[in-house]
């Protein structure tokens, strides 16, 4: 007891040391666990590949070259669209459903589990439902046909819509719940207050909801996008593997094609480009911050 | 400069074995290597270690009395595909033999040599394919058998007893065999296929789909001109890409096994496809049937191995010799659809599949190892899957 | 709202209505209840559902926990380069999952700890789970702490409240919309992570992902639709009962 104490009158007057204190478990583990490794993995794409995985001593660059070749660009640019359009669209289904879950009251944790619910179910199970709801003799072209909408089945499956059905349903509570839990705490009497005071329904959004939820809109997009550039299953199988995104290539070349360092740079390169849109954005937030303290 | 070479006569110094350890970890760090470059030297040379053994192989003077393996002890863990192995099969062995067996499955050879060549593991058993079985004994991933504890060897077809990849037979014990060819529906495609020029014909656009392997993709277009499916001839890769792309439209999707249930429900017309797969489809549709294309097609046969470092290696020869007995590698085989590679086993087949003739043997063709060159073709298989 | 409920649920119908198909394939056979019994004979299916339960609950009370500390630290001090160090955590998001278990493999190969010899499996798994976890909880509640009041801890302290006690009272609950989301969401990733965990199990420690991928390969068993129905069923109870629990008891909370 007393040490806590202690411990507490000399840490309260030095907010640094408590803040490493509260930092530093969760920034070792990252540190020895995820960017030592990666550090080692780094250090790999720099070394020439040895034939059936691993790398060989020396250094070279020729992965980062080879990964510029216009065919590995065009991966890259294809599955930046993919992920840009998926979390558009994550955004506009994921916004009103956290929205509507602050809202409810006595409902909100249920819809909230609810959300989460299908996850709890392998994700290769879940991709195989889409395709059986999706493909020629589905059930979508099944009722369809039954209703007379249409005379042929629609091929839905395997397609881009397809793939970005799979993505979508995969990605969408990494856009729900940051931003439930930031809208979370908007108090309802703010809204009211506005209201009363004659805010129309759109200045109450603009001026309000939407700069409240703000971070957590910005944490969901990123923990969609960027997860969704790394995907791969579902370009598979119900994109028909006919076109290919970047989780594909890298995969591909840790296994069959057993090239560490090529799968290892071209996942540098993906990796950099996201980061230093982070970083940009991080700094125009902490500034925007520092402006308004 | 001289730094450079310092370092590297240090690195080349551990792997030979030359220095311990910890003074080539002292060495390097004042030599001023990165840690992780450490780090990889480290994993690389542990590798290293088990591709060099000590002793030297076997003289061929005065072959040494094959020393015995000890005793069952601690529990048996295999590691093979899913779904490839009959219900009761380890059930069976653990009663009769009193060992514990874990089974664990995965889906790809690269994912199994990765984890035995990082040092993971602890497996006892693993059953790659073909041209994984070439890799592995490259890397000195295995250990030799010990045939003394194999006598239901003698049960195997003499065209399985040594295959491509292990001509001497020394390492693997065959597991399933099959042929990859194309699985159609006889009550919808227009006529049944004979050749892979399926896959080009317009009138089959969006209702036929081949692998998502590149092995089995360009493969089967290398021998659609009559080539080796181990070619890495540029000229025969170029001409396969050709034909690739030319199928590319058709095909609804690049899909492997899971393609079954499309050719059940009737989405798919005709699929490349194995065998045994096809025959489990058939179960549930008897239109499907199985077609070997007219230009020849891949062979395999997937055979289990014993990793270096097994804990238990007799547990894993009793157990190799345990489905070598006709009545369980029979029951193992008409589980999977595939062929037993055992004589004695196929006779108690209930569905046996017959062993290809010499005729039939002609067109087909067995993978091997590409060495190098399964970077020329992982990068025109990429052009095909990214166009 | 129902649309998108509809979106996300309309796969789990169809997931569950073929756990009583009477077919191993997609077509509708009739009804049966065969893949259920049927789990008696799959035990490996059953094992796997535990230890990905174990490596599940594990995993997520570690990252939450650490996740949440490194947010807290994160929000409360400014420090030259943090900016920096908060685009690091969106490393682990960024990096591709067989690029993490590759170097998870060469670190704990270097280590020369050998999986399922040395080490045993799964707790190089809880560790790698926990790495690529941290971040997301770390990142969804840093969102939910952004413009926060600190007045009520402040007041708190200043009616006599110690710093831990403020913390539990006002802080923890504060932040628990944005705690709870954080750990749904890692045990959600990590109850459906297949490449990082297939690539350090080791004999014996295979999770329901893992049974579930390999199975894929060949055909999924529709004993896997029954073990779904089971864990969605079984989830949906325990939420009810939950949620039941914390309606009865509002008043005490306030």
């Amino acid at each position: 007891m007393n040490l806590r104490l202690a411990w507490l009158r000399w840490s309260g007057r030095r907010p640094a040391v408590r803040a490493w204190a509260l930092m530093s478990p969760g920034a070792a583990w990252l540190l020895l666990f995820f960017l030592l490794p990666l550090l080692f993995m780094f250090g790999s794409s720099l070394m020439p590949a040895r034939l059936y995985g691993g790398v060989d001593l020396g250094f070279t660059v020729e992965h980062y070259k080879q990964f510029f070749e216009p065919v590995y660009l065009w991966i890259l640019w294809r599955t930046v669209l993919y992920s840009l359009a998926c979390t558009a669209l994550c955004l506009l289904m994921g916004f009103p459903v956290a929205y509507v879950i602050t809202r409810a009251g006595s409902w909100k944790n249920l819809l909230v589990f609810l959300v989460v619910l299908p996850f709890w179910t392998s994700f290769i199970v879940r991709t195989f439902a889409i395709m059986f709801l999706m493909r020629d003799t589905g059930v979508i072209n099944t009722v369809l046909l039954a209703t007379g909408l249409i005379d042929e089945p629609l091929a839905l499956m395997p397609s881009g819509l397809a793939v970005m059905v799979g993505l979508v349903s995969g990605f969408l509570p990494f856009m729900v719940l940051p931003i439930y839990s930031s809208l979370e705490k908007l108090d309802p009497s703010l809204l009211e207050a506005a209201e009363v005071l004659g805010a129309r329904p759109v200045a109450r959004f603009t001026k309000i909801i939407l700069p409240l939820s703000m971070p957590g809109i910005v944490a969901g997009s990123l923990l969609v996008f960027i997860p969704a550039l790394g995907s791969y299953v579902t370009a598979d199988l119900l994109g028909g593997g006919k076109s290919d995104m970047m989780g594909n290539l890298v995969q591909r070349q840790f296994t069959t094609a057993g090239n560490w360092p090529f799968g290892s740079a071209s996942s540098f390169v993906m990796m950099a480009m996201v980061l230093c849109a982070v970083f940009v954005y991080l700094q125009q937030r902490d500034r925007a911050q520092a402006m308004g303290a | 400069m001289s730094n450079e070479r310092a370092k590297i006569q240090l690195v080349e110094a551990f792997r030979d074995g030359e220095i311990e350890r910890r003074d080539f970890l002292r060495g390097a760090l004042g030599l001023g290597m990165s840690v992780g470059t450490i780090g990889l030297v480290l994993s690389a040379c542990g590798t290293e270690e088990k591709v060099a053994p000590p002793p030297p192989p076997a003289t061929p003077t005065a072959p040494a009395p094959e020393p015995e393996l000890g005793p069952i002890e601690g529990e048996l863990h295999i590691y093979n595909w899913s779904d490839y192995i009959a219900e009761d099969t380890v059930k069976l062995f653990e009663e009769e033999f009193k060992v514990k067996v874990t089974y664990d499955t995965y889906e790809s050879n690269e994912e199994m040599i990765a984890k035995l060549q990082l040092g993971g593991g602890g497996y006892d058993l693993v059953c790659p394919s073909g041209y994984a079985v070439t890799i592995l004994v490259k890397l000195g991933l295995v250990d030799k058998l010990y045939k003394k504890h194999l006598p239901n060897l003698s049960n195997l077809a003499p065209i399985f007893a040594k295959t491509a990849s292990d001509p001497d037979g020394a390492y693997t014990v065959p597991w399933q065999w099959g042929i990859t060819g194309i699985a159609y529906r006889k009550d919808l495609i227009a006529a049944a296929p004979d050749s892979w020029a399926v896959f080009q014909d317009a009138a089959n656009k969006g209702k036929v789909t081949m692998m998502d392997d590149m092995r089995d993709n360009l493969g089967a277009w290398l021998k659609f001109r009559g080539k080796s499916l181990n070619s890495v001839d540029p000229a025969d890769l170029a001409a396969a890409k050709a034909d690739a792309m030319l199928s590319k439209p058709v095909l609804k999707s690049y899909i492997s096994a899971p393609v079954k249930g499309q050719l059940v429900t009737g989405d798919v017309w005709a699929a490349q496809l194995w065998n045994g797969d096809t025959m489990q489809a058939k179960a549930e549709n008897a239109n499907i049937e199985f077609a070997v294309p007219k230009e020849g097609a891949a062979i395999w046969c997937d055979a289990m191995m014993v990793p270096k470092g097994s804990k238990n290696p007799r547990a894993a020869h009793e157990f190799l010799n345990f489905i070598l007995r006709p009545e369980v590698g029979a029951k193992i085989s008409d589980f999977t659809g595939y062929g037993s590679p055992n004589a004695q086993a196929t006779a108690k087949m209930a569905t046996p599949v017959a062993y290809p003739s010499d005729e039939q043997m002609k067109s087909l063709e067995y993978q091997q190892d590409l060495a190098a060159g399964t970077a020329v073709w992982d990068r025109i298989w990429t052009e095909i899957k990214s166009g | 709202m129902t649309a998108v409920y509809l979106f996300l649920h309309l796969p789990l119908l169809v997931l569950v209505v073929f756990s009583f198909n009477d077919s191993k394939f997609v077509t509708w056979e009739g009804f049966t209840l065969r893949w259920y019994s049927r789990l008696w004979d799959r035990q490996d299916i059953v094992d796997s559902l535990w230890v990905s339960l174990q490596v599940g609950l594990a995993s997520t009370a570690i990252s939450a926990l650490l996740g949440t500390l490194l947010a807290l630290g994160l929000a409360r001090h400014r420090f030259r380069g943090r900016t920096a160090v908060e685009s690091l955590l969106y490393v682990p998001v960024a990096t591709p999952e067989i690029v993490v278990g590759i170097s998870l493999l060469l670190l704990f190969g270097s280590l020369r700890m050998q999986l399922g010899v040395d080490t045993p499996s799964i707790v190089a798994i809880v560790i790698a789970h926990v790495a690529f976890n941290i971040s997301f909880v770390t990142i969804v509640v840093r969102a939910r702490l952004e413009g926060m009041d600190r007045n009520l801890e402040e007041a708190a302290m200043t009616l006599g409240a110690d710093e831990v006690t403020a913390f539990w009272k006002i802080t923890v609950p504060q932040l628990w919309p944005g705690i709870l989301s954080g750990a749904l969401l890692a045990f959600t990733m990590s109850f459906d992570d297949y490449v990082i965990t297939s690539l350090l199990t080791g004999p014996g420690t295979s999770t329901l992902p893992i049974v579930i991928y390999t199975m894929a390969r060949k055909n999924i068993e529709p004993s896997v639709n029954a073990i779904s129905t089971i864990i969605l069923v079984g989830t949906a109870v325990l939420i009810w009962i939950s949620d039941r629990l914390s309606r009865d008891k509002p008043l005490t909370s306030h």
